[in-house]
């Protein structure tokens, strides 16, 4: 069957646009204690100014791509000064954040529905200058590779930073207790802040990403989001390196099940692992 | 029937957390009838034990037997008022957002699904809690919402929740705590009250006074298992009771 | 549309406000009820009070399933889930092509006729309909009232406070979150039902995740736990693509228009206001 090895190369595509999310979604998980249901929309919103700088105004790919990640990295930012910060410092629930942040998901979605309207955008250079590379009969763009090789680079470097920086320790302190945190000295809301930064910068790319990959749509970024979380969950949340391979899990078991299932029902089925996960293992496949 | 002496007994009881061992083979038996104390230095599992009579947490081993007769190995916390047993929180658990009425109408009301749905608060139900208002002195702030009350006023509240139950035990965790001594008379009259009409009042308490004044017996707990155990002017005088407090 | 808005409005108070369950997922019993309506008004050729009866049932009984599995989770998590079904739904609706037909959706759906002891309505006259629909809001909003105001109410509220201290005093929360999902679910599904044979059309497209959001928008901005604030909240939702449009907005973008507007409001709302302009519950 020689549909296997391309399902492992898609899976393994799949696997790190989605590594982007889930990784970047734990990181401000662990700052803040609540699901910033923005975040998917944030990411594509990288990849739409990405789209822009390089495909309507024609700029260098290289460079439209970083304006899109630290475009992302602004608005999270702005958007937890704004919005998020305010709410903190009147203790809001985690349940008000959350609410607050399906706000900002509808309000974001459709701006962008507004100004780039609802069809697919592709970033892409349509296949012109991509190589095709054959391993084991399955095919895989250049552009693919490059995603690959980026997330595996992005995580790991993630995990280090967080492991040996002030950085990485103070957010692990907030993400314990944010008032003692406090106590001791830490300025939790510019490291919270700096958190939003980075991980919306790290979800850009798994939004740009998206955009070479399949295409830019509004309404992916609830899509990229949940798939995130479900990934995070699954790997165990809190955790980057679960993160990191429940990403992996989820897209070989969504993308193994057209065995059994039509392609069409594969969101469904990325749920129900996700359900599954929920009610068996909430704590993710890493044990803490 | 008095003639069984242990309304509650505890048998290797176990409850941990993690590594952490909050109950620890604990054995004990807690007589009918009266007010029993339990007393110990902070993290002893004098709540955790009362969390576990009352099904807040789960039962890891050992068993607990109601009136020498049903030998519990799982409680859950729906199940222990038909158990009768009710109970207070050391934090103070009433319902914010809902008035100081509906706060006790709702524990009057019928447990399951459909008669609730339909049913109509008889104006007995509405009598009881004016009572029970006015025993505890507060029928002024019967429209009030529950998080406007102050401190003493939230104990009071809670503890009147409890005594609408009718249980015949009833647990109490820390009822004096930041307590004015207005407000600690009428929480000692109640429990005196509950007293003398038989029912059996299992204590969570650090004020030494109190203690000697209304119990009848009092267990020291420490580090998940039983210290002592005894009346209270025997027990408190041990060293190793006060040893225990003042930290080895 | 505001009566339908508004039937969904306070199916879902009573979930939320009163439960204090934050459930993103009514557009799918939405579209449970609008799509087992159109389907069954036109294949088993039942009437419209019949096919909605059997919509709602359905909805009911999908309502008790998902309720079900909802049930073990809490918060944050409960969210998520909700999201993830009211995706699911999206999923059947567009995929499963042999029921639903898919994204052409499901046409000429068949208005309510009362052929009734001599009483002969046709609702095909567009104010009829609409006061069909009002009653069944007068209906709805009735029997929302007497729940909420019932002893199973305060239950619920209680549950909404703290779930874990009222299951002390002998309530089992279990029951009573399944008990007012699977009759929130219903009630949506009346609402999709008219909402069907309103368009005489369905659709998947109407029943996205966003159209749960906005619901919930709506309600929270109407003010939780209160279901005048519901209907206040629905008047709303319809009143304020009129109102743009009175104000300039080309019409293309009025439904992302009114998107944004609600997204800010959310916003806004939960910085200053948690409970909603007639509300009596802060999340």
């Amino acid at each position: 069957m020689n549909i296997v090895p391309q399902l492992i190369l898609n899976s393994i595509i799949a696997g790190s646009i989605i590594a982007f999310l889930a990784v970047s979604f734990n990181l401000i998980y662990g700052a803040t204690r609540f699901f910033n249901m923005a975040h998917g929309t944030i990411a594509i919103f990288g990849g739409y100014i990405a789209f822009f700088f390089f495909k309507t105004l024609g700029w260098n790919m290289y460079l439209s791509a970083i304006l899109g990640i630290l475009a992302a990295g602004l608005l999270g930012y702005i958007f937890d000064r704004i919005i998020y910060l305010p709410l903190r410092k009147r203790k809001a629930s985690g349940m008000i954040m959350l609410v607050a942040s399906i706000g900002v998901f509808t309000a974001l979605q459709s701006l962008i529905q507004i100004f780039f309207t609802s069809e697919f955008q592709t970033l892409s250079d349509i296949s012109v200058h991509d190589r095709l590379y054959t391993i084991f009969g399955a095919t895989i763009t250049q552009t693919q590779i490059y995603i690959l090789i980026m997330a595996f680079i992005v995580a790991i470097c993630l995990i280090i930073f967080l492991k040996y920086t002030i950085f990485g320790k103070a957010v692990k302190a907030i993400s314990d207790d944010e008032e003692v945190a406090k106590i001791v000295g830490i300025n939790t809301n510019k490291i919270i802040g700096l958190s939003f930064f980075i991980g919306s910068g790290i979800a850009a790319i798994g939004g740009i990403a998206v955009g070479f990959d399949t295409g830019l749509n509004p309404t992916m970024g609830m899509k990229l989001l949940l798939h995130g979380i479900s990934a995070a969950i699954i790997g165990g949340v809190g955790s980057v390196y679960g993160a990191f391979i429940g990403a992996f899990v989820l897209t070989f078991v969504a993308n193994f099940s057209i065995f059994w299932i039509s392609g069409e029902w594969q969101e469904a089925v990325a749920f129900v692992l996700l359900i599954i996960f929920l009610i068996f293992r909430p704590r993710g496949i890493i044990k803490r | 029937m008095k003639n069984d002496k242990n309304i509650i007994e505890v048998k290797n009881l176990v409850k941990h957390f993690g590594g952490v061992y909050a109950v620890n083979d604990l054995s004990l038996k807690i007589p009918r009838g009266e007010v029993v104390s339990i007393i110990g230095p902070n993290g002893s599992g004098k709540s955790t034990l009362v969390n576990l009579l009352s099904g807040m947490v789960e039962i890891n081993s050992g068993v607990v037997i109601l009136n020498d007769a049903e030998k519990l190995k799982k409680i859950k916390s729906y199940e222990i008022q038909d158990l009768s047993i009710t109970r207070t929180f050391q934090e103070v658990r009433l319902f914010e957002q809902m008035t100081v009425i509906d706060n006790l109408l709702v524990v009057l009301t019928n447990r399951s699904v459909f008669g609730s749905f339909f049913e109509v608060h008889k104006k007995y139900h509405l009598e009881e809690v004016e009572r029970m208002l006015q025993r505890v002195g507060l029928e002024a702030k019967k429209n009030q919402l529950a998080k406007n009350l102050s401190y003493g006023q939230r104990k009071l509240l809670e503890i009147a929740r409890a005594l609408l139950m009718k249980t015949e035990i009833y647990l109490f965790d820390e009822p004096f705590a930041g307590l004015f001594h207005a407000m600690i008379k009428t929480v000692s009259g109640i429990i005196k009250d509950l007293r003398k009409e038989g029912k059996t009042v299992i204590l969570i308490e650090h004020n030494m006074d109190l203690i000697r004044e209304l119990s009848d017996y009092v267990f020291v707990m420490d580090e998940g298992s039983l210290l002592a155990e005894g009346e209270p002017d025997s027990v408190l005088k041990k060293k190793s009771v006060i040893e225990a407090y003042l930290g080895k | 549309m505001f009566s339908i808005y508004a039937i969904l409005g306070v199916s879902l108070n009573l979930v939320v406000g009163y439960t204090g369950l934050v459930s993103v997922t009514q557009a799918a019993f939405y579209g449970i009820g609008a799509y087992a309506t159109a389907l069954i008004a036109k294949t088993a050729g039942f009437g419209f009070f019949s096919s909605m009866l059997i919509g709602v049932i359905v909805a009911g009984l999908i309502g008790l399933l998902i309720g079900l599995v909802l049930s073990k989770f809490r918060d944050d998590y409960y969210v998520i889930v909700t999201v993830g079904f009211n995706i699911i739904a999206y999923g059947i609706f567009m995929n499963w092509h042999s029921l639903t037909r898919g994204p052409l959706g499901i046409v000429a759906v068949p208005r309510p006729k009362i052929d009734f002891l001599g009483l002969h309505l046709d609702f095909n006259n567009n104010l009829l309909f609409l006061a069909l629909v009002l009653v069944f809001l007068a209906l709805i909003y009735f029997l929302a009232r007497f729940i909420a105001k019932s002893s199973f109410g305060r239950v619920l509220k209680a549950i909404r406070e703290d779930e874990k201290a009222i299951q002390v005093f002998g309530y089992n929360a279990f029951y009573f979150k399944l008990a007012i999902f699977v009759i929130s679910a219903g009630m949506a599904a009346v609402a999709g039902s008219f909402f069907a044979s309103y368009l005489r059309f369905t659709s998947p497209n109407t029943f996205v995740l966003m159209e749960s959001v906005l619901i919930l928008s709506m309600i929270i901005l109407g003010g939780l736990a209160n279901l005048k604030g519901s209907l206040l909240g629905a008047f709303i939702l319809v009143l304020l693509p009129e109102l743009m449009r009175f104000v300039g907005f080309p019409n293309e973008i009025a439904a992302e228009m009114r998107q944004i507007v609600y997204g800010v409001i959310l916003v806004l709302l939960m910085i200053y206001k948690p409970s909603g302009i007639m509300g009596e519950y802060k999340l």
